[in-house]
């Protein structure tokens, strides 16, 4: 229950961050992240951790119009969002795989819950540097274009065989 | 070992995807900083796929328990590899309750063994299996889970209580081997009878040198034997009436248990018949063997739905010797037992019927056609205690909580002032 509570509290915070930061289509953006948000209070509620990426795509979806509406400023709390994001979810993982009464050691969650905080902050941090690094003035280029293309390429490559 | 992998790991890849096909579409740095800790996440939940071997050994401190009893229950578990989180479960029969948590959730370091004890109170009578248990590894952020079994399966027997009995019933007619029953028969043993005038085979030690001078002529002693019975306990297991965990079938073994331990102790052979929808029976025999025998056979007691028509002729005829006393446990709910053992008062067993009240078991409906039904019901009880009354059967009825010394009592109450059952 506190787990859930968290998450949906992450998932809420996120929410409100991104229906702030463009106040002309606020309404639309709140009214498809609302959906997102009673989405993963279904996924919450019935323990149905199949629609949890959608919650988080939704929110994700969210973000992404938001901030093409903007222009072309970049929004340094990126990593943030991000970070918080992955938390949501994995808090949310948390709270559905403890869904059957078992008495686990203090040691056990303890061990979970500094890896759940550990993998947020490499989350956050390997997030930063990427902002950090569009911020050096390495010029663009087709050869930028190719590389980002490529790791493009090479995540859906991992998606579709992990999918396997 | 069964792997389970988390649908996390293909979501974060797929959302990982979305941002930087999203970004390098809008061109914008924000959703690649987006996608970089679902990235991350993928790549670490990925790199955790290492199995973790688990081995164990499942032991119980005692294969056999009483009804009441608690007993130990111990998982071994190791690992190679370590384990940082693995939930063990024991799967138990209704009869059995852990005191402590099961499932459990414990960590394994890597080549370390670890104990998990469960204690297990054994809140009903049963022969039982248990294990394997259930184990699942996790790792530490749950992406992957690898389930296996634990353990073989382990026997465990536990045994009814059994009530401390101070006085049986005594049968009406003994047999002809030595036991502590003294007998109505007048010949050699301890208790004295009656005064009879000697006989040419008369030992000398049996006369009766007092009255002998008193009357002028030889006079003996006569006396009771004391020989053994046969006890048949006839036990109706058509149908068991049960609330809160608690039935008519388990009073019934556990009475069934007591006498057969009381009577056994004193030399008495003691039978067994389960007169239900499954036919089971055991010949009379004494001595502790038959003890265990018995109890055994009442551990695999259980109502068998049936509407075949069975009498008492189905029997094998040395499961019912002659002058045995037949001592029935029923709950007067069925018709072919009640008309068994009426058969069996008509054919000349000394009966005697225990009746194992369903009534506390029952509750009437709140309805006032609920409350009439159930009014009738138990006029049609008392209706058919008073034909075996009629037919010199003894009917007694034991409810949850009496002791049964209480209703065994009633019997000979009743048969001392009864008129006494002939066959």
């Amino acid at each position: 229950m506190t787990l859930a509570l968290l998450s949906a509290a992450v998932y809420a915070g996120l929410l409100m961050y991104v229906t702030t930061r463009k106040p002309p289509i606020a309404s639309l953006l709140g009214t498809v992240g609302g959906l997102g948000a009673l989405l993963l209070c279904f996924v919450l509620v019935r323990r149905w951790d199949e629609l949890l990426p959608w919650a988080l795509l939704v929110l994700a979806a969210t973000y992404a119009v938001a901030i093409a509406a903007r222009g072309a400023e970049i929004d340094e709390a990126a990593p943030l969002v991000g970070a918080g994001l992955l938390l949501c979810g994995e808090l949310a993982a948390w709270s559905i795989g403890e869904r059957f009464t078992i008495a686990a050691e203090r040691a056990v969650v303890a061990s979970r819950a500094v890896a759940v905080a550990l993998l947020t902050l490499a989350g956050l941090a390997v997030s930063a540097v990427v902002v950090s690094l569009a911020a050096v003035p390495v010029g663009g280029g087709l050869g930028w274009t190719i590389l980002g293309s490529a790791a493009a390429v090479l995540v859906v490559a991992l998606t579709v065989r992990l999918a396997r | 070992m069964t792997r389970l992998d988390s649908p996390r790991v293909v979501a974060y890849a797929g959302l990982a995807a979305f941002g930087l096909l999203a970004g390098l579409v809008l061109g914008r740095v924000e959703l690649v900083a987006l996608a970089a800790p679902f990235a991350l996440a993928a790549v670490v939940g990925a790199a955790l796929t290492r199995p973790p071997e688990l081995t164990g050994t499942l032991v119980l401190d005692r294969e056999r328990a009483l009804e009441g009893d608690d007993l130990r229950a111990s998982l071994e578990l190791s690992s190679t590899q370590g384990a940082d989180r693995v939930d063990v479960f024991l799967p138990l029969p209704l009869e059995l309750r852990t005191r402590d948590g099961n499932p459990r959730a414990v960590a394994l370091a890597p080549g370390v063994p670890r104990t998990v004890e469960l204690t297990l109170a054994c809140e009903r009578w049963g022969a039982f299996a248990l294990g394997p248990a259930l184990v699942r590894s996790r790792d530490r952020l749950g992406f992957h889970a690898w389930e296996t079994q634990v353990g073989i399966r382990q026997p465990l027997r536990v045994y009814p209580s059994v009530e401390t009995l101070r006085t049986m019933l005594a049968p009406l007619e003994t047999q002809v081997f030595i036991g502590n029953q003294v007998s109505r028969a007048r010949g050699e043993g301890i208790e004295f009878a009656d005064l009879r005038e000697w006989e040419p085979s008369d030992r000398r030690r049996r006369i009766n040198w007092r009255a002998s001078a008193r009357r002028g002529e030889l006079w003996v002693n006569e006396q009771h034997p004391e020989r053994n019975t046969d006890v048949v306990l006839f036990l109706d297991t058509f149908t068991d009436v049960r609330t809160s965990g608690r039935g008519t079938l388990d009073l019934t073994v556990r009475a069934a248990a007591s006498l057969a331990h009381r009577y056994l102790q004193r030399k008495d052979r003691v039978g067994v018949v389960s007169f239900g929808g499954f036919l089971s029976w055991l010949l009379p025999a004494s001595g502790t063997r038959q003890l265990y025998r018995i109890v055994d056979s009442l551990l695999q007691m259980d109502v068998v739905l049936s509407f075949a028509a069975k009498g008492i002729d189905i029997l094998p005829p040395r499961t019912l010797p002659p002058k045995a006393l037949v001592l029935a446990l029923t709950p007067l709910l069925d018709a072919r037992s009640a008309a068994a053992l009426l058969d069996l008062r008509a054919r000349g067993f000394d009966l005697v019927v225990i009746e194992v009240s369903p009534v506390p078991f029952v509750r009437p409906g709140a309805d006032e056609l609920s409350q009439v039904s159930y009014r009738l019901w138990r006029l049609s009880r008392e209706s058919l205690r008073r034909r075996y009354e009629q037919a010199d059967v003894p009917v007694v009825e034991w409810k949850d909580g009496e002791a049964l010394e209480a209703v065994l009592g009633e019997v000979t109450a009743f048969r001392r002032y009864a008129r006494p059952a002939r066959a």
